[in-house]
């Protein structure tokens, strides 16, 4: 009776998640993501940077993407913009747009997609422009690809609106200015203009403000809320910054060793993760809101080496809860869905479903 | 711009002022009597002594150089012994061929060099760059006069394909009327497409042997840049706009690639425009780099001198072009 009506509880919670975030109630998937695989081949050895990721994103939903350095985050980004370069390859996984398949092993089909259907905001925005061409021209490159029969004159109005709609000041004088005479703050809004040129419906922003200092950060977050506000933009975020996930993300998503390895609610996420890496994950930052005495906590162990993964469990060497068992040892662990349907949760772990009930059971008694 | 122009240009001049001080009194330390030269070992004590005070050699040193410099301002370079003409003519008649050979040169270097990068860089085949690294590496330890023997040897004793070493054109041709006096244009000018089918003909064994080298630098050069850029961030985001895999090549990761070789070109091309003596020697070229070094053997001061000035003018010259070409390709070196 009680168990019903939690369950009740969180639908309502989540339901009220998607209404804010979209605009058709009943919002649509975007962008469904299934079984990518992407590897690295350097002399014989096979780097496993992707494996087995699969994940819808609705339209206007903020997904963000947490996990450690190396855990494949960049990688996954660039495997669905079909951007891998060689010694890279997307060695399985399909990628679907809109209801339609994405063109990922057609290089020359794929230009129609890239920048028109799905945008990419860089990391770092210092190396992110070509230093020896105008801002004008490099916002203009991305419009004319994709809408050739407009004059040069409209190009450049549009390159204009852009360029004030991320709130550069005198957009218009300077448009013929080259990257270097803008700061990293002023850059990264270029670079957010030249992903939402053509009004993508999802924009994947890979650490878009790991470069910036605090106050920039958070100027940029606003302005980027703001614009996939309007433009009912899907966003994927790839950050380390969990606070970032906490205050923009509608769902977060746990990379660890190339596999998604957690989805849930942005809410249900941070009561209590499911996945005994997103759980460590958590208390190793620090929050104002769970005041500890004592250090730290950190993960003990390194990540694992992705050319030389084990049998089961990636996780499993460093796992407080299945450290030495079997199950954990010899078989990768499935994905469960959990929670009500509609609750977006999703854990790969042997022990999700009892880790899950035990937590929603404590958050009973509580 | 214009305060950055003069900068460059003063700075131009005192390289140039410097060559001819050292120049000069390299010459004049050089042990050797050129009295002694000009007159012959038969020449009596008292005319060597009337020669060498009427050469102007018994005045102060610094006296010697400023009439040495203010003639040559005035255009008036002094006299060649050994030839027994003017300098200016002599230079006259044997700077074009040099210029010529050292433009084709360097333009088959240029031409080659990025051509053969961009093959190495741009599908990153590892039989192709293999290849590519492997000329470079040939042809930078190959020495010049040696490659044009053999290439001499292949392509004229052999194959008799083309011309042996016999200077600009063959010799049945007649040069074209002189407009430029570099016959390959000078032929187009007159529309005689044989004259300079010949020219052409003649160019092409000299100027790859002395393209060489200057070719194996730049393309290691170049491909090294290009691999750099290639990796950078913007050429990613470039490409996620939905541009192509070549555009992208062709259109950002070359220029940037480019722009750090310019200083290097500019340096190759001044120097071969000051000639090469080996390469003139072995293909019978009647250039700059033969006549100086024939001018060294026999003590001839005046030419000797004045093919100094001459190179470091050109190697001034060249480097503002250079600085200028900058400040128009790349714009974080224009100053506003």
């Amino acid at each position: 009776m009680s168990d019903s009506k939690a369950i009740g509880a969180r639908a309502t919670r989540t339901s009220k998640v998607e209404h804010t975030a979209g605009d058709p109630p009943e919002a649509e998937t975007v962008l469904s993501v299934r079984h990518i695989q992407t590897e690295f081949v350097t002399r014989g050895t096979v780097v496993r940077a992707v494996r087995d990721v699969s994940f819808d994103v609705k339209r206007a939903q903020k997904v963000g993407i947490v996990g450690e350095s190396g855990s494949g985050k960049s990688a996954l980004a660039l495997s669905i913009l079909g951007l891998i370069e060689p010694p890279g390859r997307v060695t399985g996984g399909s990628v679907w747009l809109n209801g339609r398949e994405v063109p990922l092993r057609d290089d020359r089909r794929m230009g129609r997609v890239r920048g028109r259907e799905i945008g990419l905001v860089f990391q770092d925005p210092m190396t992110a422009l070509d230093p020896v061409q105008s801002i004008g021209d490099q916002v203009a490159e991305g419009i004319r690809r994709h809408q050739r029969r407009i004059s040069r004159k409209a190009v450049r109005r549009m390159a204009v609106q852009l360029l004030q709609d991320v709130e550069i000041p005198m957009a218009d004088h300077r448009l013929d200015d080259y990257p270097h005479q803008y700061s990293g703050g002023m850059r990264q809004r270029i670079m957010i203009a030249i992903a939402l040129a053509n009004s993508p419906d999802v924009l994947i922003a890979d650490e878009p403000t790991t470069a910036l200092d605090v106050i920039t950060q958070a100027q940029i977050m606003d302005l980027l809320e703001r614009l996939v506000a309007e433009h009912h933009t899907a966003v994927i975020l790839i950050t380390h910054n969990l606070g970032l996930v906490a205050e923009f993300c509608d769902v977060v998503q746990v990379m660890y060793a190339g596999r998604l390895v957690e989805r849930s609610g942005v809410d249900d996420i941070f009561d209590g993760a499911t996945h005994p890496y997103t759980e460590a994950l958590l208390r190793s930052v620090p929050r104002s809101d769970h005041l500890e005495s004592g250090p730290l906590p950190s993960i003990s162990g390194a990540p694992p080496n992705l050319a030389a993964l084990p049998r089961g469990c990636a996780f499993e060497p460093r796992c407080p809860i299945g450290h030495g068992r079997e199950v954990c040892i010899q078989e990768q662990p499935m994905p469960i869905l959990l929670g009500p349907p509609g609750a977006e949760m999703r854990v790969e772990c042997h022990f999700a479903s009892e880790r899950y009930e035990r937590a929603r059971a404590e958050g009973e008694t509580r | 711009m214009i305060r950055f122009m003069g900068v460059k240009l003063a700075s131009g001049l005192a390289a140039i002022f410097g060559a001819s001080i050292l120049a000069f009194i390299f010459l004049r330390i050089v042990p050797g009597n050129p009295a002694r030269l000009i007159l012959g070992p038969l020449a009596t004590q008292q005319a060597i002594d009337a020669q060498i005070t009427t050469m102007g050699l018994r005045e102060p040193i610094y006296a010697q150089y400023l009439n040495y410099m203010g003639g040559f301002l005035r255009g008036n370079w002094g006299f060649s012994y050994s030839a027994g003409q003017p300098v200016t003519t002599q230079v006259a008649n044997r700077l074009p061929a040099t210029v010529e050979l050292a433009l084709y040169a360097f333009l088959f270097a240029f031409i080659a060099a990025v051509v053969l990068a961009v093959l190495s860089t741009y599908r990153r085949r590892a039989i192709i760059d293999g290849t590519v690294r492997g000329l470079a590496i040939i042809g930078l330890s190959m020495p010049p006069f040696w490659f044009g023997i053999l290439v001499l040897m292949l392509f004229f004793s052999y194959f008799g394909i083309l011309p042996g070493p016999e200077g600009r054109l063959s010799p049945t041709t007649a040069a074209p009327d002189a407009v430029t006096h570099l016959y390959t244009v000078d032929a187009l000018l007159h529309g005689q497409f044989a004259t300079f089918l010949d020219a052409v003909w003649h160019l092409i064994l000299p100027a790859i042997t002395l393209g060489l080298a200057p070719f194996a630098f730049l393309v290691r050069l170049l491909r090294a840049n290009l691999l750099d850029v290639s990796h950078e961030a913007f050429i990613v985001v470039v490409r996620s706009k939905g541009i192509g895999r070549l555009w992208a090549f062709a259109r950002h990761a070359l220029p940037n690639a480019f722009l750090p070789t310019l200083t290097a070109a500019g340096l190759i091309l001044a120097q071969l425009l000051s000639g090469s003596v080996l390469v003139e020697k072995v293909f019978n070229w009647p250039g700059i780099g033969a006549l100086v070094s024939d001018s060294i053997v026999r003590q001839d001061y005046a030419v000797v001198q004045a093919f100094i000035l001459l190179s470091a003018f050109c190697f001034v010259v060249v480097n503002i072009i250079v600085d200028l070409l900058y400040h128009v390709i790349d714009p974080r070196v224009r100053v506003s």
